[in-house]
């Protein structure tokens, strides 16, 4: 084994069995919001959850997710096919040992969507998504592994909003795809993943960034204010009332088209996402 | 907490209201949209008997089983949620999933004494607290096959008996 497969295989580990310090706070801190509720047993379930799932290096869910991964390059870094097949053996050998659920669909394109080809019972038969690669000033080579389960893909939307010249016209937009997203998803607190572009494609690469980057301790105006009215809507965790739920926004607005129009991808993340680690290659 | 071991009594279910938190040992069936209509069918059929698998008291998990452990799905898709009454009629008397489910679902389960409970999606703790899995009918269907395991303390809340729904907000 390389020492990038290797890293790359820790890490994707890391990413479907842990909570960041960060998350954790922002789990406290709604925890103790609401003591003595429903909400409350629910969040301290999925933080018990998550400390036996760090300590037992377990999955955090069933659902171990998709593999989607986000490579920093700084100025001097090399990325070659090489590195990225080492990248994809370290995806591969990282599936087997969380492990990963064996939910790769065998078959040609028909039997891929009708799921009549039957399931790979090799965890890590499952393929990760495109590689997203963004230069950074920063002279690293650094890969962030995200696990993306099936609910929220489900709940997610990537659509344009008519902004109309206001930034308010977009908020709410937003909160009122986010309502119902939320209220159906099942497994809130969500953090909600937001990302602003000029197509699909580039709202939906925002989005991921915004998942790769963002932090419960951090949070814009813009994001804060998301929170705070989808909040309002007492979904509360996993749909059975309260004050939190969402813990927090992750939002990245990138470059914007001079026209009337903001696609806008937006994915209500579950209690235990953005699943994320990241390791410098 | 209220602490239930399968299979369950009707007295025991009787007893349960909207927003109890139960604790569930013993042995639970596992099966979500693969494998739950197949079950319904055979009952319909009146073919069920000859697998040998007695629901009576029993209790369905909404999950997959696989090496990653389990987790509830959402238990208001179709192929799930039209199972409820087909199996509450034949004595399954708590399905174990998370989402909201439809005012018939919720007078169904009322009108067979069954209950339907909410627990979270907590894999790494609920693998702690699993001790055995058995794969009893469809081993085919993989990770949605028909599954018998054995828990301990497995906590859920109750979320729709006697015709409430935890879903009612005032």
């Amino acid at each position: 084994m390389t020492e990038i497969e290797q890293k790359v295989c820790d890490t994707l580990i890391r990413a479907g069995s842990t909570f960041r310090e960060d998350q954790k706070a922002a789990y406290r801190r709604a925890i103790e919001k609401e003591p003595g509720t429903i909400s409350c047993w629910v969040m301290r379930q999925i933080l018990d959850n998550a400390l036996v799932a760090e300590k037992n290096h377990r999955p955090l869910c069933d659902d171990t997710g998709i593999p989607h991964l986000f490579l920093e390059v700084g100025p001097h870094c090399h990325v070659t096919g090489e590195i990225i097949e080492q990248i994809h053996t370290g995806v591969r050998m990282g599936l087997r040992k969380l492990p990963g659920r064996p939910m790769a669909i065998m078959g040609d394109d028909n039997a891929r969507i009708d799921q009549s080809g039957g399931l790979d019972h090799d965890s890590g038969a499952l393929k990760p998504s495109p590689i997203i690669i963004k230069s950074v000033k920063e002279d690293v080579l650094r890969l962030t592994v995200l696990m993306l389960g099936g609910g929220p893909a489900i709940r997610g939307l990537t659509q344009r909003i008519f902004h109309k010249h206001s930034v308010e016209v977009v908020i709410d937009e937003i909160v009122n795809r986010a309502i119902p997203a939320v209220s159906q998803l099942g497994c809130s607190p969500c953090t909600l993943a937001v990302g602003i572009g000029r197509s699909q494609f580039e709202a939906t690469s925002l989005m991921i960034e915004a998942m790769a980057k963002g932090n419960y301790d951090v949070q814009s105006d813009f994001e804060k204010t998301i929170t705070d009215r989808v909040n309002e809507s007492n979904v509360g965790a996993l749909g059975l009332g309260g004050k939190t739920s969402v813990l927090a926004t992750f939002a990245k607005i990138g470059p914007q088209r001079a026209s009337g129009v903001r696609i806008v991808a937006l994915r209500p993340c579950c209690c235990f996402e953005p699943r994320r680690a990241e390791v410098e290659l | 907490m209220i602490e239930l071991t399968t299979p369950f009594s009707e007295e025991a279910i009787s007893q349960l209201k909207v927003g109890d938190v139960v604790s569930i040992t013993g042995y639970v069936f596992c099966g979500r949209d693969a494998v739950l209509p197949r079950i319904c069918k055979e009952l319909e059929a009146r073919i069920w008997v000859k697998r040998g698998i007695d629901l009576r008291g029993g209790v369905i998990f909404h999950t997959a089983v696989s090496l990653a452990g389990v987790g509830p799905t959402s238990s208001n898709k179709l192929e799930i949620e039209s199972s409820f009454e087909t199996l509450s009629k034949v004595g399954v008397k708590m399905h174990l999933g998370k989402g909201a489910i439809r005012a018939e679902t919720v007078k169904a389960l009322a009108e067979n004494n069954a209950v339907f409970a909410i627990i979270p999606p907590v894999t790494a703790l609920l693998e702690s607290q699993t001790l055995e899995r058995e794969c009893v009918a469809w081993p085919e269907l993989g990770m949605e096959a028909f599954y018998r395991i054995k828990v301990d303390n497995y906590q859920a809340i109750i979320a729709a008996a006697k015709g409430k729904s935890i879903y009612d907000h005032d």
